[in-house]
C-alpha cells in the first residue's frame, strides 16, 4: 500500500511507541491478574511479585464453618480461583452472558440494519426527522431512564427475566447510527445496479449493503457485546430475586465487604475469568475482519 | 372400638409431617454474612425443620439493601424478611413497608429471658414500637499498631482525643510519616454521631438537626484539631485500611467490624484494639453499626407470617445470634448470646472483646427523617470533608452554615 | 449517474424499515424520559403513595447551590479533556498499526483490552495502582528517591529550577500527592483513567473506517506528487475518514458526558465535588438518596446542554464532510 520513501528507522521507531503504549495500557491488567495469584497479605501490602509466594493460607470459610484449621490450608491461586467459581455460580453467569448478549446482537441489528439502509439510502418524507431522533435518543443515559423501565416491566410481570436483560437493549441507536455512516459511504452504483436486476429493497439490505460494511458490523458487534456483557448497573436493578439470571460482572459482587474490607484475590480471579471469553471472540473476530475485507474484493 | 380408632388417629397424626412454610429472605455483603447464614442455617433446620428458607440474591451493601426493597415494594415481589442497615430502617417504617413487630412479641412468653434488653431493641425501635430484631452490630474502636507505638517510645494507649493528638506528635518525631486515620468519611455519618453521642447528644431531635449546640461545636472543634494535629492525610478508607495492614499507619479510628479483615491481611505487626478515646473522659454513648432484621411480607397466610417471626427470632437469639461473632466481625446485641455462648470466644480473641466491653454504651444510629435524609447525611460528610482537606477553618461559621442546610432539608413542621 | 426521481416503491419501503425501531425508541427511550421530566417537577421518592407537584422548586435549587456549579465545572473539565485525548490516541494507534508490517493483531488486542475488562474490576486495580503508598505507581517513583533517577526528575540539571523545590523531591520527603485525595488532582486522574479506556474505543473505529479507505487514491495521489507519509494523510486518509471522524468525535462526546463509573467506584464526586460529573449526581439524587424529583431535574438539564451541544457540533461538522 504504501509506495513513497519511509527511513529504515520508520519501523523501529513506531514499533518503540507502540510498545511504551502498550506498557501504560497494560499496567491494570498486570496488576489485575498478579492479585489473582495473591494472599489477601500479599495484596493488602503489594509485595511478593507477580505470582505472590504462594504460600499456603488458611481459607477462612472453611474454618468458621467448624473444620479445623489444618484441614483448610490451601494456596492462594488455588483459593482465588476456587472461591471465584464456588461462591457464585459464575459457570451460568458466563452462560446468561453469551444468551443475553447473542439474543441483543442478533435483535440490534434485525431493527437497526434496516433502519439504518432507510436513513441512508432511501428519501422519504420525515426521514431527517428520524435521523434527529436517533440522534437524541444517543444522548438519553440508562441511569436516568432505569426506574421508569423497571417500573414499566413489573406492571407487564416481567422483572426476574431474560426478557429484562434484553428487552431495553433492542433498540441500539449507537449501532443505527454506526452502520448509517457506513452505509453513506457505500457507491449508489452498486445498490441502483441491483434494483435494476430486480432485487427488492429488503433484499438489497441483506444481500448488498450488509456485505459490503462487515467491518462495520464487526464493530458494532464488539462494542454490542462488550457493553453488555460487562454491563453492571442494569442487572442489579432488574434481578432482584433470583441470581442464576446474573450476568458475569456480577460474580465480583458476592466478593464485596464495603467498609467491612471486601477479599480482594477471587475478585480479582472473578475478573480475569470474565475478561477472558472476551479476548477470545475478539481475537476471532480479527480474523473475520481480514477475510471480511478480502471476501468483498475491497479496496 | 372407639379406643382403637383413636390410637389409630393419633398414631397417623403423629407420623404425618407438619405442612412446610416457605419464606424468603434477603440480607447484604455476600463475603461476610454468607457463612454466618450457612452456619445458622445448620442449627436453624434441626430446629424447624418444616420451615424452607430461600435466600434472594444478595444486596451489595446496605444502600443497595434499602434501594431493592423500595423497588420491590413497588414492583409487589417483597421478600418475608430483610437485613438493613440500623440507619436504614426508618425510611422502611415512614413508608410502611417494614410491619411492625409488636403483636408477635406481645405473645411471646419472656421475650427478655431470651437475652433482648431495651436497649437492644431501642435500636430498632420508633415511635414507642419495635420494628425489626437487631442482627450484628459494630461499634467504632481504636486500632493501634504496636510495633509504630514502641519504635516512637509510647508506652500507654490513649483514652481521650487530647491524649490522641499528642500521641501523633510523639509519633511524629519518632518518623512515622503517617500516625492517624480517623475514619469521617464512614458512612451514615457514623463518626460525627459518635462525637455526638460521646457527649449524650443525639444528632437529630424531634426532627430537627441537634448540634447547634456546644455538643456540636465541640465535635467540629475536636475533628478539626485531630486533622490538623496529626497532619492526617485525606486517603479513601479503602487505601487506609490497606496503609494500616501494610505497617504504615500507626493508629486508626474505624469500626470493630474490619478487625477480621485486617488481621487476614496485616504485616507482621501486633495489633491491639482498645476503647474508643472521648472527649473529657470516656465516652457517654457511642452509635451502633450493622444490620437488623425487618418483617416486610405482604403475605396474608398466618403460618407464613409465624415462620417468618421463628426465623427473625432464631437469627438473633441463642446459637444462631453467637454465629454473627463467630463468624464476623460483628457482635450479636443479645445479652444472652454474648455473656453465655460466647464468654469463652472472647477469651481467645481479646481484640474482639473491646466492642463487647463498649456495649452499654450503644446508641442509636440515627437516620434523617424525610425523604432529604440521605441528602442530609451527603451534606454533612462534605462538610467534614471541607474540614479535612482544608477548605473550612471557622468552625463557628461551618456549624451555623451546617445547621441552617440541615434544617432546610429536613420536613417542616415536624 | 443520472438522477432519480424518489418511486413509490422506495418511499414505502424507508417507512417499513424504520418503523420498528421508532417504536421501540418511543417506548424504551422518549417514554421514560417523558415520565422523568414530568418527575422532575414533583418531590417523589421511591415507596411514597402519592406524587405531589412541587413547580420550578428542584430546578431553582440547582441554580441556587454551589455543588451544582462544581457538577458543571467537573464535568466540562472532563469532557474537553478527554475527547480530543483520546480521539487523537485512537486515530495515532490506529494509523500506527496499520502500517506496522508485524504484531498489528497482538497491538489491536492489548489497546482494545481496556474497553474489555469489566468497569468495576479496572476502577478497584486502578485505585490499587495508585495508593499513595502501596501503589506500583508511587512506589516506582519512590524507589527512585536517593538515586540518580532523583536528580533527572527533579529538573535539577537545568540551571534556573531549585531542585528541592520540585515536586519529585517533595515528594520523596514528604509523600507524593495523592491522586484521588487531592482536590486538585482528583479530576485529571478520573480523566486519565478516562482517556485509558476510551481510546481503544476510538482506534477500532478508525481501524474500521481505515479498510474503506480505497487503495486507488493513494495511487492516484501517488501520481500526482504526494510522496511524504504527511502528504499522503492529509490529502488522501483525513479526508476519507471523514464520516468516521464525525461518528468518532459525535460518540466520545456522548460518552463523556456520562462518565459515571469511575467516579462511583473511586471518588464518589469528591473530593469536594471536584469529580461531581452530572450523571453521577443524577445518580446520586435519584437512586442512592432516593429523591427522584431532583434527579430527575438534572437528567433534563442534562439532556438540555448535551442536545446544544450536539447540534451545534453536528452543524459545524456536517457541512465539511465528504460522503462517497
Amino acid at each position: 500500500m504504501t509506495g513513497g520513501r519511509s527511513s529504515p528507522f520508520a519501523e523501529p521507531i513506531k514499533h518503540a511507541i507502540l510498545i511504551l503504549g502498550a506498557l501504560v495500557v497494560i499496567l491494570p491488567f498486570y496488576v489485575m491478574v498478579s492479585y489473582s495469584f495473591k494472599s489477601p497479605r500479599e495484596i493488602e501490602t503489594n509485595t511478593g511479585g507477580f505470582f505472590g509466594a504462594q504460600q499456603e493460607m488458611v481459607n477462612e470459610y472453611c474454618v468458621k464453618l467448624g473444620n479445623p484449621r489444618e484441614a483448610c490450608l490451601e494456596t492462594p491461586v488455588a483459593f482465588n480461583y476456587s472461591e471465584a467459581f464456588k461462591k457464585a455460580p459464575l459457570l451460568r453467569y458466563l452462560l446468561n452472558g453469551v444468551v443475553v448478549t447473542a439474543s441483543i446482537f442478533l435483535i440490534q441489528v434485525i431493527i437497526a440494519l434496516p433502519c439504518a439502509y432507510a436513513l441512508s439510502k432511501l428519501r422519504f418524507w420525515g426521514r431527517d426527522f428520524v435521523f434527529a431522533l436517533v440522534l437524541f435518543c444517543l444522548l438519553i443515559p440508562v441511569h436516568a431512564i432505569a426506574l421508569p423501565i423497571y417500573i414499566m416491566l413489573a406492571k407487564v410481570g416481567l422483572t426476574n427475566s431474560y426478557a429484562a436483560l434484553v428487552i431495553p437493549w433492542t433498540i441500539s441507536v449507537f449501532g443505527i447510527f454506526l452502520m448509517r455512516q457506513f452505509f453513506m459511504t457505500v457507491p449508489d452504483d452498486l445498490i441502483d445496479a441491483a434494483r435494476m436486476d430486480g432485487m427488492t429493497e429488503f433484499s438489497i439490505i441483506w444481500k448488498v449493503m450488509l456485505p459490503t460494511a462487515i467491518p462495520a458490523l464487526l464493530a458494532f458487534a464488539i462494542f454490542s457485546v462488550v457493553a453488555h456483557w460487562n454491563d453492571y448497573f442494569w442487572p442489579r436493578i432488574a434481578i432482584t430475586g433470583n441470581r442464576d439470571l446474573y450476568t458475569p460482572p456480577l460474580g465480583l459482587r458476592e466478593f464485596k465487604g464495603g467498609a467491612d474490607g471486601s477479599i480482594w484475590g477471587p475478585m480479582m480471579a472473578t475478573a480475569t475469568i470474565i475478561v477472558t471469553p472476551l479476548i477470545v471472540a475478539f481475537l476471532l473476530a480479527q480474523r473475520r475482519f481480514i477475510e471480511g475485507i478480502t471476501l468483498t474484493g475491497m479496496k | 372400638m372407639k379406643r382403637i380408632l383413636s390410637m389409630a388417629a393419633g398414631a397417623v397424626l403423629m407420623t404425618s409431617p407438619a405442612l412446610a412454610v416457605d419464606i424468603e429472605v434477603g440480607y447484604p455483603y455476600s463475603h461476610l454474612f454468607d457463612v454466618t447464614y450457612e452456619k445458622i442455617m445448620k442449627d436453624f433446620k434441626k430446629a424447624h425443620p418444616d420451615i424452607n428458607v430461600k435466600f434472594r440474591a444478595t444486596y451489595e451493601h446496605y444502600e443497595d439493601g434499602t434501594n431493592t426493597i423500595l423497588r420491590e415494594a413497588v414492583s409487589g415481589n417483597l421478600p418475608d424478611v430483610t437485613m438493613q442497615g440500623l440507619n436504614r430502617q426508618q425510611i422502611l417504617v415512614e413508608k410502611g413497608i417494614a410491619k411492625s413487630l409488636e403483636p408477635f412479641i406481645a405473645k411471646e412468653a419472656d421475650f427478655e429471658k431470651d437475652g433482648y434488653h431495651k436497649a437492644m431493641l431501642s435500636l430498632s425501635t420508633f415511635d414507642n414500637k419495635v420494628y425489626g430484631l437487631p442482627f450484628s452490630v459494630s461499634l467504632p474502636v481504636g486500632y493501634y499498631n504496636m510495633e509504630l507505638m514502641k519504635k516512637a517510645g509510647v508506652t500507654k494507649l490513649p483514652t481521650t482525643w487530647k491524649e490522641v493528638i499528642a500521641t501523633c506528635k510523639t509519633l511524629r518525631a519518632g518518623g512515622v510519616q503517617n500516625p492517624v486515620f480517623w475514619g469521617w468519611n464512614i458512612t451514615g455519618n457514623w463518626f460525627v454521631q459518635a462525637l455526638l453521642w460521646s457527649q449524650d447528644t443525639p444528632i437529630v431531635k424531634n426532627g430537627k438537626a441537634n448540634f447547634d449546640g456546644p455538643a456540636g461545636r465541640v465535635a467540629l472543634e475536636t475533628m478539626k484539631s485531630i486533622f490538623r494535629g496529626c497532619g492526617m492525610k485525606n486517603l479513601s478508607w479503602k487505601d487506609a485500611l490497606a496503609s494500616f495492614s501494610a505497617g504504615q499507619v500507626a493508629m486508626m479510628f474505624w469500626s470493630t467490624s474490619a478487625l477480621g479483615a485486617i488481621e487476614r491481611a496485616k504485616g507482621d505487626f501486633e495489633l491491639r484494639t482498645s476503647e474508643f478515646p472521648g472527649i473529657d473522659g470516656p465516652p457517654k454513648g457511642l452509635p451502633a453499626g450493622g444490620n437488623a432484621a425487618l418483617l416486610v411480607s405482604t403475605s396474608k397466610d398466618p403460618a407464613r407470617l409465624d415462620a417468618a417471626w421463628k426465623f427473625l427470632k432464631f437469627i438473633t437469639s441463642g446459637v444462631g445470634a453467637a454465629a454473627v461473632a463467630e463468624t464476623t466481625g460483628y457482635m450479636p446485641p443479645n445479652k444472652a448470646a454474648n455473656e453465655i455462648i460466647l464468654a469463652d470466644f472472647y477469651k481467645r480473641n481479646p481484640n474482639k472483646e473491646t466492642a463487647v466491653r463498649q456495649l452499654p454504651l450503644l446508641r442509636d444510629w440515627l437516620a434523617y427523617p424525610g425523604d432529604k435524609g440521605l441528602a442530609v447525611t451527603q451534606v454533612i460528610y462534605d462538610a467534614i470533608e471541607g474540614i479535612v482537606v482544608g477548605d473550612k477553618d471557622d468552625m463557628k461559621e461551618l456549624q451555623q452554615e451546617l445547621v441552617e442546610e440541615v434544617n432546610d432539608l429536613l420536613p417542616k413542621g415536624s | 449517474m443520472t438522477a432519480r426521481a424518489p418511486t413509490h416503491r422506495t418511499h414505502r419501503a424507508g417507512y417499513w424499515f424504520v418503523a420498528p425501531a421508532i417504536v421501540l425508541m418511543v417506548v424504551i427511550l422518549i417514554v421514560p424520559i417523558l415520565i422523568a421530566a414530568l418527575l422532575s417537577f414533583t418531590d417523589y421518592s421511591l415507596g411514597n403513595p402519592e406524587i405531589s407537584w412541587v413547580g420550578f422548586e428542584n430546578y431553582d435549587r440547582m441554580v441556587n447551590r454551589s455543588t451544582y456549579t462544581r457538577m458543571i465545572t467537573a464535568t466540562a473539565t472532563y469532557v474537553l479533556v478527554v475527547v480530543p485525548a483520546s480521539i487523537l490516541l485512537g486515530l495515532g494507534a490506529a494509523l500506527l498499526i496499520n502500517s506496522v508490517k508485524r504484531f498489528n493483531d497482538l497491538y489491536k488486542t492489548i489497546y482494545f483490552l481496556p474497553v474489555m475488562a469489566a468497569l468495576l474490576a479496572m476502577a478497584i486495580v486502578w485505585e490499587f495502582s495508585l495508593h499513595p503508598s502501596l501503589g506500583i505507581v508511587n512506589k516506582t517513583l519512590a524507589s527512585g528517591c536517593g538515586t540518580a533517577a532523583e536528580s533527572v526528575l527533579s529538573f535539577g540539571w537545568l540551571p534556573w529550577v531549585d531542585a528541592q523545590a520540585s515536586w519529585y523531591a517533595r515528594g520523596c520527603e514528604r509523600g507524593f500527592p495523592l491522586c484521588f485525595g487531592n482536590k486538585d488532582y482528583a479530576i485529571w486522574t478520573i480523566c486519565f483513567i478516562g482517556i485509558w479506556q476510551a481510546f481503544g474505543f476510538n482506534m477500532v473505529l478508525y481501524l474500521a473506517g481505515l479498510t474503506s479507505v480505497s487503495r486507488e487514491l493513494y495511487h492516484a495521489a501517488e501520481i500526482d506528487g504526494a510522496t511524504s507519509a504527511w502528504d499522503r494523510f492529509r490529502l488522501v486518509t483525513w479526508p476519507m475518514l471523514g464520516p468516521t471522524t464525525v461518528f468518532v468525535v459525535t460518540i466520545t462526546t456522548i460518552r463523556s458526558f456520562q462518565v459515571f463509573d469511575t467516579v462511583e467506584a473511586i471518588t464518589l464526586g469528591g473530593p469536594s465535588k471536584s469529580t461531581f460529573v452530572m450523571m453521577y449526581a443524577i445518580y446520586e439524587k435519584a437512586i442512592q438518596q432516593n429523591l427522584i424529583g431532583m434527579g430527575s431535574a438534572i437528567t433534563v438539564v442534562f439532556l438540555t446542554f448535551v442536545l446544544l451541544l450536539t447540534l451545534g457540533q453536528r452543524y459545524l461538522v456536517e457541512r465539511r464532510v465528504h460522503y462517497s
